[in-house]
């Protein structure tokens, strides 16, 4: 309502002289007029989240095939995930993967984050181009790129012949598929190296003074400086890179299409319950598998957030 | 009340005959109607739709068709989601693999209801007798057709002294052909062909059984298909198949890029495509059997057409579905673009050039030996070919032992058959 809105900015402390009472703070036009302006966002959080997630939700308890009315059947669903070979496969595969491209995502952001940190001609530029692959990184045509850098005879392969480690193509050899996309997404580092580079201006410059002075070495004062100061930097990009890889999706499925190929060392997490609602139209086993991908990811989130106690600090935390 | 009800459509419909209105079917069916028309595709193909749209509205001034197209594998998820919507297009390019799965749940027309009127079926090769019903109703029609064969080099064959395919060679033959290339050439005699799942199928068929049977389970016991895997262990043993390493790698090429194998098998329609992938020769020959009565070759739907249950212009659907696989026209803007066309009008009046007219004179010189189609394959039918798929190459990997092979398929198949 307009008049609302109008009494809203009125009770600015510019416009209102009056002493502010309690009651006059609450005046039900208030509360509106920020509701007002916050619908647009709340109608899109319930009708595109929380509506699906409900829908999404009650599938998972039902057997539902697209077509025909959903039948309720408990937890039918989940008790026989646990009897799925092919659903423990691509747990193994996905938790494989994400104990694989997080820390080496990670190592590779920060290492280049601190290259960037230092004063250098063009440093903008090498910024920009460290960046370029992860804005690229979820097309497909990168996946098509990778793939075919992969084979056999390719590029990596003659690399690698040349300092005489024969490994054949890896994209037809199981053993080393899964390595392939570790390294794709290592590859796409920049967002994680654009907020360590933000962590690390943070830090000040006399710590590694006093440090230097104190006899530290560089190794030394990367981790007795560098990394207790930017904990909690890392422990953000950990959340996120972990959550982000445990749904890993565009380039497994381009490089291994739906059944992970090659011999199913590529059947991740999503590209099975893709194959499970999308080839043989059991959405309700796919909602159930939506599910216990999110309390997974919740687990090891919880996980992760009891470790931080012991290694990140926060400024004012104890100094 | 039914009854009184049906004679008074009937009256009303002579009525409208005497009157000479009749000209376009029922009355919903006259003035203005929009087909909505989804097909798979790529931009070539749809630049050759729009052409027959063309006509087709030329022909039928009161119809209006809009076509929609995705790549496959994204047409059938925009196309399951439109149905499970119940927002279905009117009439929509089917797959034989997911006929019965539409079939099945009811969303489809069935069309023998306008067969003999707007529907025209006579002109179809004769192996597509029955093509397309389910439980005897129709609900499809095919496009076009192809049948599974034998691709080899005959450089190769020759080279190695081996004679090339014919009609009474058997399974025994091809492996003793394969080895002899391999060993005095060099080249791999062939692909490890027990990855696909065609190939037990021709093998089954050749001993008068099938790959499903009626009821939608698999038409094999464990045994037999250990006996399948087995010649595959046997061949990788002997190093005469091109190695899984190697066929995983090229793909989406075949075995033909860099003329890595002498021989495979696959649809026949895929020489335009292997004869893209190479310049040597490759010729088109009879699938090896034990039994030289019977090569258990048959024409398979390469596309078929069907309608929405819920059109509201079945009359306009089958009208255009009819023209599209009937028009001669049509046979000639599409060429081979569909497959083989499915009618024999459209395959006179297709000009096929270079490997499709390969294809048509092969299909002409076995077409005595193609024997009737397999019912539409069960629900799941795809997802059992998905696993058979993987399963195999974690076999022909050596990952596992041919007896957990054939455990695990069996599981995952009679698990997603029986939903």
């Amino acid at each position: 309502m307009p008049t609302n809105a109008v009494t809203a900015t009125r009770t600015g402390p510019g416009f209102d002289e009056r002493p502010v009472t309690p009651s006059r703070r609450r005046r039900p036009g208030d509360g509106l007029a920020g509701y007002l302006f916050l619908s647009p966002w709340i109608v899109g959080m319930l009708l595109l989240t929380i509506g699906p997630m409900a829908a999404s939700l009650y599938l998972s308890f039902t057997d539902y095939n697209l077509f025909t009315t959903p039948e309720w059947i408990g937890i039918d669903n989940y008790r026989r995930l646990f009897d799925d070979s092919r659903w423990l496969r691509s747990v193994q595969v996905t938790g494989m993967y994400v104990l694989l491209a997080v820390p080496v995502k990670l190592a590779a952001a920060l290492a280049v984050a601190m290259l960037l940190n230092s004063q250098r001609r063009g440093q903008g530029i090498y910024r920009a181009a460290f960046y370029g692959p992860s804005l690229i990184g979820a097309s497909v045509s990168v996946a098509i790129v990778w793939k075919a850098l992969f084979s056999d005879d390719a590029a990596v392969d003659r690399l690698l012949s040349m300092v005489g480690i024969r490994t054949g193509g890896w994209v037809g050899n199981p053993d080393f598929s899964l390595l392939m996309l570790v390294l794709l997404a290592a590859w796409q580092f920049g967002a994680p190296m654009v907020i360590f580079l933000a962590g690390l201006k943070q830090v000040p410059r006399e710590l590694y003074e006093a440090a230097e002075v104190d006899g530290a070495g560089r190794w030394r004062r990367f981790w007795s400086v560098t990394v207790p100061m930017i904990s909690p930097v890392i422990f953000f990009n950990l959340l996120l890179e972990t959550i982000n890889s445990f749904q890993i999706f565009t380039s497994a499925y381009v490089i291994g299409g739906r059944n992970g190929s090659p011999a199913g060392s590529t059947l991740f997490y999503t590209v099975y319950l893709y194959d499970r609602g999308f080839t043989d139209f059991r959405m309700g086993y796919a909602s159930a598998m939506a599910w216990m991908l999110l309390l997974g990811v919740g687990l090891v989130t919880a996980m992760l957030f009891r470790t931080a106690r012991g290694w990140v600090h926060y400024s004012g935390d104890n100094r | 009340m039914k009854r009184f009800r049906t004679v008074l459509a009937t009256s009303a419909a002579l009525a409208l005959i005497a009157t000479g209105a009749a000209a376009c079917g029922n009355d919903s069916e006259s003035g203005p109607v929009t087909l909505r028309y989804s097909w798979w595709g790529n931009a070539d193909r749809a630049d050759l739709m729009q052409q027959a749209i063309d006509l087709f509205e030329d022909r039928n001034p009161d119809i209006t068709v809009t076509p929609s197209f995705q790549e496959y594998e994204a047409y059938w998820q925009k196309l399951t989601t439109e149905t499970a919507g119940g927002n279905m297009p009117d009439v929509i390019q089917m797959d034989f693999s997911y006929l019965r799965e539409y079939a099945d749940r009811g969303v489809l027309y069935d069309l023998d209801d306008q067969t003999g009127d707007a529907l025209v079926l006579d002109d179809l090769l004769a192996g597509f007798d029955g093509v397309g019903e389910v439980d005897d109703a129709r609900y499809a029609v095919p496009i076009g057709g192809n049948t599974w064969s034998m691709f080899y080099n005959p450089a190769l064959f020759t080279q190695a002294d081996v004679p090339a395919p014919q009609v009474g060679w058997t399974w025994a033959d091809y492996h003793a052909a394969m080895a002899a290339i391999k060993s005095t050439t060099g080249v791999y005699g062939g692909g490890n062909y027990t990855g696909v799942i065609y190939n037990l199928e021709a093998q089954l068929r050749q001993e008068g059984g099938a790959l499903f049977t009626e009821d939608g389970q698999l038409g094999f016991d464990q045994e037999r298909l250990a006996r399948f895997w087995q010649q595959g262990q046997d061949l990788i043993a002997q190093d005469v198949v091109l190695p899984v390493e190697t066929a995983v790698q090229i793909k989406p090429a075949s075995l033909w890029v860099d003329d890595l194998a002498a021989s495979d098998l696959g649809w026949d329609n895929f020489l335009v495509r292997y004869a893209g992938e190479t310049d040597t020769e490759i010729r088109l020959g009879p699938l090896p059997s034990d039994d030289p009565e019977r090569l258990g070759q048959y024409l398979k739907p390469a596309m078929l057409l069907s309608a929405s249950a819920r059109t509201e212009h079945p009359e306009a659907a089958a009208k255009l579905i009819s023209f599209m696989i009937n028009d001669p026209e049509v046979g000639r803007i599409f060429g081979g673009n569909r497959g083989l066309p499915a009618t024999n009008a459209q395959r006179e009046a297709a000009e096929l050039d270079g490997p499709l007219a390969d294809v048509a004179a092969y299909e002409e010189t076995i077409a005595d030996q193609l024997t009737q189609a397999p019912p539409a394959p069960p629900r799941g039918a795809g997802g059992v070919e998905a696993a058979f798929i993987r399963i195999s190459e974690e076999l022909h990997y050596g990952r596992i032992s041919v007896q957990q092979a054939v455990d695990q398929f069996f599981t995952e198949a009679e698990d997603i058959l029986q939903s």
